[in-house]
């Protein structure tokens, strides 16, 4: 287990996470991340516009950034598609 | 040791110091837990209820995929599981999110109550149906609450309840939660909740940092979650 901190960049701001969470391993603070960006846009569907042009940075208890989740990358967006 | 419980029935109605004495004798033992241990596990058959003394309890309910809900939080004074004296096997489960210690009083001392003291027995129930009506509003946060409101209805639930017994200075509180834990009672991720903290932060309504509350605006923050106490009951009653 490792603590990982996951930094919210995008239209709405940069949220430091202070706190970070206990994960076995990166992969699983990867899935945390798109779980978090999911959760995000959930909230900004419900009001009608989605943003999907910020990122999660995600920090080992150093600071240092392991990784950079795009938003892009925790939904698929399907639009002027018929395919039914 | 069961004070913040007697500021809380007191807080609705008289405790007479003989029905004050039963309470103080069915009191079997009193346990220490460490965080993020379980309490009552769901399922097995209960022979106590645990009266929270310090530190904060939740009920839960886990899904198969890892998700958690907590469905109410126990502050000091609550008891956690008084409907496991009728329900005798919780559908549910309880356990600390900080270091707590809680009395455990048989259900036969609770069933010695129901017949000895009969306006004890009725303000019981009516704390069962404060449960009923915190489960009933964080029912209107998970269905129908923005994230903002959701978190604010919280910290502003808490603080309330936290006043009757006598553990807030003012408008601060200690509450360490993670934001996990929170992300859970709110139905969002960690992630969610710690934007939701900034939103909140910086609307210059709340901060929870290092494991305590700030509230800064309480009106404001009243606002943001539609925040009626209504359904805790704070007025007395003669039961």
């Amino acid at each position: 287990m490792a603590r990982y901190h996951f930094h919210i960049i995008n239209g709405g701001g940069t949220s430091e996470d202070a706190e970070g969470q206990e994960l076995p391993d990166l992969e699983a603070a990867r899935a945390a991340a798109i779980e978090g960006v999911r959760s995000l846009v959930s909230e900004e569907a419900r009001l009608g516009q989605i943003d999907l042009s910020g990122r999660i940075d995600i920090a080992d208890a150093d600071g240092n950034i392991l990784l950079s989740v795009p938003f892009n990358d925790a939904v698929e967006l399907r639009r002027n598609e018929q395919s039914w | 040791m069961i004070e913040r419980h007697l500021l809380k029935l007191r807080a609705r109605d008289t405790v007479s110091p003989e029905e004050e004495q039963a309470i103080r004798d069915s009191v079997a033992e009193v346990r220490s837990f460490r965080a993020d241990e379980i309490v009552v596990h769901a399922g097995r058959v209960a022979t106590y209820s645990v009266l929270l003394i310090d530190g904060i309890l939740c009920r839960y309910k886990d899904l198969s995929d890892g998700e958690r809900q907590i469905t109410e939080l126990h502050v000091p004074g609550d008891f956690a599981d008084l409907h496991s004296f009728t329900l005798k096997r919780l559908d549910h489960s309880v356990m600390t999110l900080t270091p707590a210690r809680a009395a455990l009083v048989p259900h036969e001392k609770l069933e010695q109550i129901t017949e000895r003291f009969p306006h004890l027995t009725r303000l019981y129930w009516f704390t069962t149906n404060i449960d009923a009506a915190i489960h009933r509003e964080w029912e209107v946060s998970l269905g129908r609450r923005s994230a903002l409101s959701r978190v604010a209805a919280l910290f502003c639930e808490i603080k309330v309840r936290l006043d009757i017994v006598g553990l807030t200075d003012g408008m601060s509180y200690d509450f360490n939660l993670t934001q996990t834990d929170v992300a859970e009672c709110v139905g969002l991720t960690s992630i969610h909740v710690n934007r939701t903290l900034k939103q909140l932060r910086e609307q210059g309504l709340v901060q929870f940092k290092g494991g305590r509350v700030t509230i800064h605006d309480w009106n404001g923050l009243a606002r943001v979650a539609e925040f009626d106490p209504a359904y805790l009951y704070l007025e007395p009653l003669h039961l």
